[in-house]
């Protein structure tokens, strides 16, 4: 068994640096300060404790490499993250006043940012 | 004296009647709730085979078949609404309506141009698998 968590770790660790190493080619200084900004927000988000929270962020960081790779196109990957959102809006909705600005910070914020941010810089450089 | 006992014993009665009310709507709820479940199994069923047979890549679309579909889904949906007797699963079930309206729209737009992936088609039944999980308190 050990073998095999090393094996989901390794994994893991390649696809985001997949896409850490894309976003880190930016040259200009505003736009990498943004990539920078959604690459802690992403990994504040995968260490979460609420499970939904961690997958929304993994998802999310496996479609942009889908998108990445050309494997779906902005079309399919708008319409995942609208998926995302109506989904999330309930988790958001369900959770006590203090805690809703937070989980929104970490799952509609991330998803928004990738969209309007991330997705320019990714199709840029296909 | 007397009209003290016959109100009481009027009070008591209507107790009684709102304490029976209340088990048997818990006990409807509760005996309702796995045929509920059923259901939205069987929309989930339905809205992946959907998908297996419509987001395929290079398949040449048929309109009329896709249509087809997309009506009997429709009407599963309508019926799955006015037969839930949960009432607590109604707003799921329309939340669920939504996604199955969201994805026959997207699937219609990108098998209609030939711009179905197989990323496409497993991204979309891993959405449709999480919110129907969601909708089942998974």
């Amino acid at each position: 068994m050990p073998s095999a968590g090393k094996t989901k770790r390794k994994k893991s660790t390649r696809k985001k640096s997949e896409l850490g190493s894309a976003l880190d080619q930016v040259g200009d200084e505003s736009t990498a300060a943004a990539m920078k900004e959604f690459q802690d927000l992403l990994a504040q988000a995968k260490s979460d404790t609420t499970e939904l929270v961690r997958q929304n962020a993994k998802e999310l960081e496996e479609r942009l490499i889908l998108l990445k790779k050309r494997k779906i196109d902005k079309e399919d990957f708008d319409f995942f993250i609208e998926n995302q959102k109506r989904d999330l809006r309930v988790f958001i909705d369900s959770q006590p006043a203090q805690a809703q600005e937070r989980a929104e910070r970490l799952t509609l914020h991330i998803l928004e940012t990738a969209a309007t941010k991330v997705v320019p810089v990714l199709l840029a450089m296909i | 004296m007397k009209p003290h006992i016959s109100k009481n014993f009027i009070i008591r009665n209507l107790f009684l009647c709102a304490a029976a009310i209340a088990i048997t709507s818990c006990g409807t709820a509760t005996i309702n709730k796995p045929g509920s479940d059923a259901q939205i199994e069987s929309l989930r069923t339905f809205e992946l085979a959907f998908i297996d047979e419509f987001a395929v890549p290079h398949k040449r679309f048929n309109a009329a078949a896709f249509d087809a579909k997309v009506n009997q889904g429709n009407a599963m949906f309508q019926q799955a609404i006015a037969n839930e007797k949960f009432t607590a699963r109604r707003p799921v079930l329309n939340d669920l309506k939504a996604q199955f309206d969201a994805d026959a729209a997207h699937l219609r737009s990108k098998a209609s141009r030939g711009k179905v992936t197989p990323a496409l088609a497993s991204e979309m039944k891993k959405d449709v698998n999480k919110i129907y999980d969601h909708a089942l308190g998974r």
